[in-house]
């Protein structure tokens, strides 16, 4: 159900009004997903709409393999203005809306915005927020984390998502970490560049998002399917994460995909100078591993970030052991 | 003067970006001396420090070729740490959508724009007892020249920017949002840093910098950082306001705002502050809710519901 919950009233037009959907009765554990926090994460924003179709479906009685017992809501667009602006953020105001919560109703709009969506949030027991890189990168589809528990564990199965990386730490005004400050099972899921939509990788999330609501009990298959071998996730610390840096600053040619291994001294790209063409930088691996981000947008300067690689990967096993 | 590039990064098209110190050290150097550092263009349209930074570097490089010995201090001043946000005249960094005054201290897997935070906070660190912070409003609001402490930094804070020469010191209460700021990281590693907020953004407005560039003097001169003798003129003394001493007032509809006060203004209650019009209803007046000192006023008229309109300092506590 597509339900209004905030409408402010603009200058020029029609109110600008934020959308929520729910499916299920309140009762139960909530899973509440939302995205489009950034005008520009659109990954996130077409795997929203995909699971609003799927779950309208078990809904209405079009998908006759699954009924809904718990509760599932969704905020697909957040930062309205900046969706409408084609940018990251609403120019207007220039504010970042993952540094926004837990917000203000009284306040301006994005601020208000913020307000509505912790406020319809906060009680569920799981959260997904759902992003893509940071501006310029692409990233493999993965979780992220600043706690790696035995909740988290769960979940990361249930996902089916192999990467889960610990952040050091997460801002408090962020809507993940407000999650986490009131209790709940939070995780944030990124994946893919800014400004586009990447069907396979919304897909990877889309069954892993199903699955975990299968696991959940929040939805249930009639069918008697035998679940496939379990995903392993692999988790990594801080200190497995690798940065690649730039040297030269010119236009990056990228060489690997994203979401692959590297071996350590397997070349990721080369930096080219703008007006001779000269190679000046053969960027390689330092480190064998995982390769989580790389370089999207070819213009770089010197002493940026153009690849992520996550090393040491550990199972949850040995992660534990590690941690004694 | 010796001027040192604390980070330096080349860029795909032009020139490096180069983040600068313009020091003047010390006349004699044998002993520990004070050491007071200005920074200012971390938002890039915010152009009042840069001008303040500018008339402080031509007194300090008189003072150097007239009287060296004033020098009792160091002074370092970095007067434009966010380059190619000055020469776009935007507050964030173009490139990377960032706000670089919302980077300081952040662990994750650094960005550029992070790393760039890091030199800075790893320099003023190691060169500074003392942090002057130069901001202007943003695009919207026009702020009376003022020092901004959080509260419980204020013991420390408000003797030192009594010294400034600004209207007023507001303290107010400590926010999540701040501990990504500079002011608040080197505040948290006990080095007191004002924060000072004048005028708005994309304007220099001298009646505001002036009275600040002789305040910056005032507080060399007293924390014995600079010895100018009798030159000094005296400074005002600014209005200390306590976070429940400020009554905020908020637009209750979308509309264009039409201010009819200045800043400054001491205000009856009542009064009116301006208008919020719009052509498919009623003009709605906005007037003051209690008296007290304007020290901010909306200039942008594009107003949303919720925006702020005015702030005024009150004599007594507060309460909408």
């Amino acid at each position: 159900m597509k339900e209004k919950v905030l409408s402010i009233a603009t200058l020029f037009g029609a109110p600008l009004t934020l959308y929520k959907n729910t499916w299920g009765k309140p009762g139960g554990e909530t899973l509440a997903i939302v995205s489009g926090l950034h005008g520009d994460h659109l990954n996130g924003v077409y795997l929203s709409s995909r699971l609003s179709q799927f779950l309208d479906n078990v809904i209405d009685g079009g998908d006759r393999d699954y009924t809904l017992h718990g509760q599932v809501i969704s905020f697909p667009v957040v930062n309205l203005n900046a969706v409408q602006s084609g940018s990251r953020l609403w120019p207007y105001d220039g504010v970042d809306m993952s540094m926004a919560f837990p917000g203000n109703p009284q306040s301006e709009t994005t601020e208000a915005l913020a307000s509505a969506v912790l406020e319809h949030t906060a009680n569920s027991y799981w959260g997904f927020v759902l992003q893509s890189a940071p501006p310029h990168n692409e990233d493999a589809p993965h979780i992220q984390t600043l706690k790696l528990d035995g909740r988290i564990k769960k979940l990361s199965r249930d996902l089916k998502i192999e990467t889960v990386r610990k952040l050091n730490e997460s801002p408090k005004v962020s809507l993940y970490s407000q999650w986490q400050s009131r209790g709940m099972v939070a995780v944030t899921l990124s994946s893919g560049s800014p400004r586009t939509v990447n069907l396979p990788q919304c897909e990877t999330l889309f069954q892993g998002i199903v699955n975990f609501m299968k696991a959940e009990g929040i939805l249930k298959d009639r069918r008697k399917i035998k679940p496939d071998k379990n995903t392993a996730p692999r988790f990594y610390q801080p200190e497995d994460e690798v940065a690649v840096p730039a040297g030269a600053a010119g236009m990056f040619l990228k060489e690997v995909k994203v979401g692959t291994s590297v071996r350590q001294g397997q070349r990721i790209g080369e930096i080219r100078d703008l007006y001779s063409g000269k190679r000046l930088e053969e960027i390689t691996a330092p480190s064998s591993g995982f390769l989580v981000t790389l370089r999207q947008y070819p213009i770089v300067y010197e002493k940026e970030p153009l690849a992520i690689i996550l090393t040491a990967k550990k199972s949850w096993r040995e992660f534990l052991s590690r941690r004694k | 003067m010796q001027s040192q590039c604390i980070l330096s990064v080349q860029t795909p098209v032009g020139p490096p970006v180069e983040i600068i110190r313009h020091t003047y050290p010390a006349a004699q150097s044998t002993q520990p001396t004070k050491r007071v550092s200005l920074v200012a263009g971390l938002h890039g349209d915010e152009l009042a420090g840069l001008y303040i930074c500018h008339r402080l570097m031509e007194t300090l490089k008189n003072l150097e070729a007239q009287n060296p010995s004033a020098f009792k201090g160091e002074v370092h001043v970095y007067p434009a740490v966010n380059p190619h946000a000055l020469e776009t005249g935007t507050r964030l960094w173009p490139f990377f959508s960032a706000d670089i005054n919302r980077t300081f201290g952040e662990k994750n897997t650094p960005s550029l724009v992070a790393k760039i935070s890091a030199a800075l906070l790893d320099d003023l660190k190691s060169n500074s007892d003392l942090v002057v912070d130069f901001h202007a409003s943003n695009l919207h609001l026009m702020e009376l020249p003022q020092i901004r402490i959080i509260k419980n930094f204020e013991k420390k804070l408000i003797p030192l920017a009594k010294l400034c020469n600004v209207r007023l010191i507001w303290i107010h209460p400590h926010a999540e949002i701040f501990e990504s700021t500079l002011g608040y990281n080197l505040n948290q590693a006990n080095i007191p840093t004002l924060v000072i907020e004048t005028g708005i953004c994309l304007r220099i407005n001298k009646n505001y910098c002036d009275p600040i560039v002789q305040g910056i003097l005032n507080l060399l001169q007293q924390t014995g950082t600079l010895d100018l003798g009798e030159t000094i003129a005296e400074v005002a003394s600014p209005k200390l306001v306590q976070p429940d001493h400020v009554a905020m007032v908020h637009a209750r509809s979308a509309g264009l705002f039409v201010k009819q006060m200045q800043v400054g203004k001491m205000l009856t209650a009542g009064e009116k502050i301006g208008d919020l019009i719009d052509p498919g209803r009623a003009r709605e007046e906005v007037r003051a809710p209690c008296a007290g000192l304007l020290f901010t006023l909306r200039e942008h008229p594009l107003t949303g519901k919720g925006a702020p309109l005015a702030r005024i300092a009150t004599e007594k506590p507060f309460t909408p």
